[in-house]
């Protein structure tokens, strides 16, 4: 069910225009261009991605032109590095990609801004800071950097501070590695703002931001016996308010709350959240779709969030046997996973967002869909990132997908969906309403329309 | 029958993606090869149920009951006295089937029943809520139409079946099997075919099946000797090292099972090396 204009959030009927889309138009698609996060700082005015390439792209808000009253500010480049590296690891025979798998930024502190960056296996700090200063006049050496002839040195002086142009460095302040055997696929920044969690299918460590040489291990699950595994871990995050709380979810469709306070090794759960299986519906898959992709607690952190494939979960923390609210995301897929399974599509890892206010949660899908559910008006929109609908301010129309008998105009039927045009990664602004959507290589980024 | 092919393309795909995952970049992907192991599990139960089907064992099937259970499949090791058991039948079950299996596809469109397992399905699907039989009707919903409705027509088309077997007497004789029938793997392969009727034409077709047995269908004899390895969680690439397969092909099923086997189960030892 759509609203009359098609919007999604909040009290008010919102309605999503494109503003940007960065990235290159080309058809044909380089791998490592391939976006592999995105995420925004606490405050909103950076925006980060992460690629298959190992690189990380910093988008910075302009300030609001008084000139421009009706859109907000446009992300432009702030700063670009090379994160992550493709390693070798010997004693194994085993390539590590270079692929960025999450970025977490740290609360601002001060001027510059922190943010962590993960690959299948370490864990760096990177510091982000401008420099609009340069100091001139040293004694030793030229202008030019050249180092100047002691004996012509006759008279000292005190370098002083020119303006220069803005220059945005970042530099690695930290390296965590050698901590995790299996891939990570999760960091999540504690609300102490000292400590930090990383999660591979395995094991889940504990990290002190200025120690890198050793880290704890809060969970393990890995069996006596490799040939018994039944289930991994999948993702992981620190409570935003109770720094000593932590869920993880496992590919067998549950999620595990552990208080920290409670051992050292929290491998015996607090909470435990698990729906059950509604037997009707079983299948060869159904191990598959039930495992879960992404968990993400709400701001007020009474909530928290979990996809698989097919649906979105909203889980209130005091209820352990079911979610309070399930949003089917593309049930139509349900009689098509074998075809999904073939092709691999059933093993793609969606995440999920909230909006600032918990009013809303976004999560993507095929042919460059993404979905809004409105938690209180219990509405849902599906809009698509494509380069079609790119003029600057112009509204999305919501789509439709068919999914049986006749297809109207304007609607799309199953199998004329397009399954590489996958949105894995999405991002809503902390506090208003812009989001942010990867589509394969290129980024989106749609406002809300104010009237 | 359907969901027997389907089992059997869903074993052979995954076999494959596991093969391939080794030589993925970034080393192999646990979660994924994991999630790939329990369909071919799945699979693999749903595939060799249907031997178990009609001449269900009691005695047996209760003694190793709770052992193939599906919820708790990737528990139990298998008892290394059934290894051979397992192995004998399992290279015997693929083939006798082969050449019906092939007629049937070819007689599906014309909507014909093509013989009483899928009667005997049919009639298991109406008395057990079993989810391995539910999740074939799952699986088969994403085949043509035809398949679909085929199960369910059968009970009326025995009459027009042209072999004159009685499916319906055949298939109430026997209780309904459980999920975990397909665990009585210390029954003989000859007790399994002589004592089920529905499998007259399986039998007719075996006896010339087992003279071609060294001349069998590269993916059919490939696949259900890695059915074998992957028989029970990942301890079943320990004991089954001993399987060869029987045949030379160049696919990659082929490839895969020899590496397999002259590797000691990388698979495993792979995990293990983690």
């Amino acid at each position: 069910v759509q609203g009359p204009r098609g919007g999604v959030g909040g009290g008010n009927d919102f309605q999503w225009c494109f503003s940007q889309v960065k990235g290159a138009i080309d058809e044909d698609v380089a791998e490592a261009d391939i976006i592999s996060t995105v995420e925004f700082n606490c405050s909103g005015e950076l925006l980060a991605t992460g690629d298959k390439g190992g690189r990380v792209v910093i988008f910075q808000r302009e300030q609001e032109s008084k000139n421009r009253l009706l859109s907000r500010g446009e992300y432009n480049v702030y700063s670009t590095f090379q994160s992550h590296e493709p390693e070798f690891d010997y004693l194994k025979s085993l390539e590590i990609e270079e692929k960025i798998n999450k970025i977490r930024w740290l609360p601002q502190q001060n001027a510059a801004h922190f943010l962590l960056s993960a690959n299948d296996k370490t864990i760096k700090l990177w510091k982000i800071s401008e420099r609009d200063k340069r100091a001139e006049g040293y004694n030793l050496k030229d202008e030019d950097g050249r180092l100047r002839d002691q004996f012509r040195i006759t008279t000292l002086r005190v370098p002083v501070l020119m303006p220069m142009d803005l220059m945005v460095e970042a530099s690695p302040r930290r390296i965590f590695a050698n901590a995790h055997t299996y891939h990570i696929n999760s960091i999540s920044v504690n609300s102490d703002y000292e400590t930090y969690l990383s999660a591979d299918d395995l094991r889940i460590n504990l990290w002190h931001l200025e120690i890198t040489d050793r880290s704890f291990n809060i969970v393990d699950i890995k069996p006596a016996n490799m040939e018994e595994l039944t289930e991994v871990i999948t993702a992981a995050e620190c409570h935003p308010h109770q720094c000593n709380v932590f869920v993880y979810s496992s590919s067998k469709g549950t999620i595990r709350l552990c208080d920290m306070r409670a051992a050292a090794l929290c491998d015996r759960h607090s909470k435990f959240f698990e729906e059950p299986e509604d037997p009707s519906s079983r299948s060869f898959f159904s191990e598959i779709i039930s495992s879960i992709s992404d968990v993400k607690f709400s701001h007020s952190g009474r909530y928290m969030m979990t996809r698989d494939y097919l649906s979105v979960k909203v889980w209130d923390l005091n209820m352990e046997n079911r979610p309070v609210e399930t949003y089917q995301v593309h049930e139509y897929l349900r009689s098509k996973l074998c075809s999904l399974y073939e092709n691999d599509c059933i093993f793609d890892k969606f995440e999920c967002c909230w909006n600032g206010s918990d009013s809303a949660i976004m999560t993507g899908s095929y042919n460059n869909f993404f979905r809004m559910f409105d938690r209180n008006t219990r509405r849902d929109i599906t809009l698509e990132a494509s380069r079609e609908n790119s003029k600057p301010r112009a509204m999305l129309k919501p789509r439709k997908v068919c999914t049986g008998g006749k297809r109207k105009k304007d609607e799309i039927s199953v199998d004329s969906l397009d399954f590489n045009k996958k949105i894995l990664h999405t991002a809503w602004h902390p506090k208003e309403n812009v989001i942010a959507v990867a589509a394969t290589n290129n980024l989106y980024i749609f406002q809300d329309k104010i009237n | 029958m359907e969901y027997k092919v389907e089992a059997h393309r869903i074993m052979s795909i995954s076999l494959g993606k596991i093969y391939n995952s080794r030589v993925q970049r970034g080393g192999i992907k646990l979660h994924k090869n994991l999630l790939v192991s329990l369909v071919l599990r799945s699979a693999r139960q749903v595939y060799l149920s249907d031997y178990y089907s009609g001449a269900c064992l009691n005695a047996q099937s209760e003694r190793e009951g709770n052992e193939w259970d599906i919820t708790d499949s990737e528990r139990e090791k298998f008892p290394p006295s059934a290894t051979e058991c397992d192995r004998v039948e399992s290279t015997e079950e693929p083939q006798p089937n082969e050449q019906p299996e092939k007629e049937r596809e070819y007689r599906e469109n014309d909507d014909e029943v093509k013989s009483d397992q899928v009667d005997c399905t049919s009639t298991l699907q109406e008395q057990n809520q079993n989810s391995s039989l539910d999740s074939v009707a799952k699986v088969s919903s994403e085949t043509p139409p035809e398949s679909i409705t085929e199960p369910k027509e059968s009970p009326s088309d025995s009459a027009v079946a042209e072999r004159d077997s009685t499916p319906e007497a055949n298939g109430e004789s026997h209780q309904p099997p459980k999920p975990h029938v397909c665990s009585n793997r210390k029954r003989s392969a000859e007790e399994s075919e002589s004592g089920d009727s529905p499998q007259k034409r399986t039998k007719v077709a075996s006896s010339n099946a087992k003279e071609d047995e060294e001349a069998e269908e590269m993916d059919t004899s490939n696949v259900s000797n890695l059915i074998t390895i992957f028989g029970s969680s990942f301890s079943g690439l320990l004991s089954k090292e001993s399987a060869k397969p029987e045949a030379e092909a160049e696919d990659s099923g082929q490839i895969c099972c020899d590496q397999m086997l002259k590797n000691l189960n990388p698979w495993s030892t792979a995990i293990v090396a983690f």
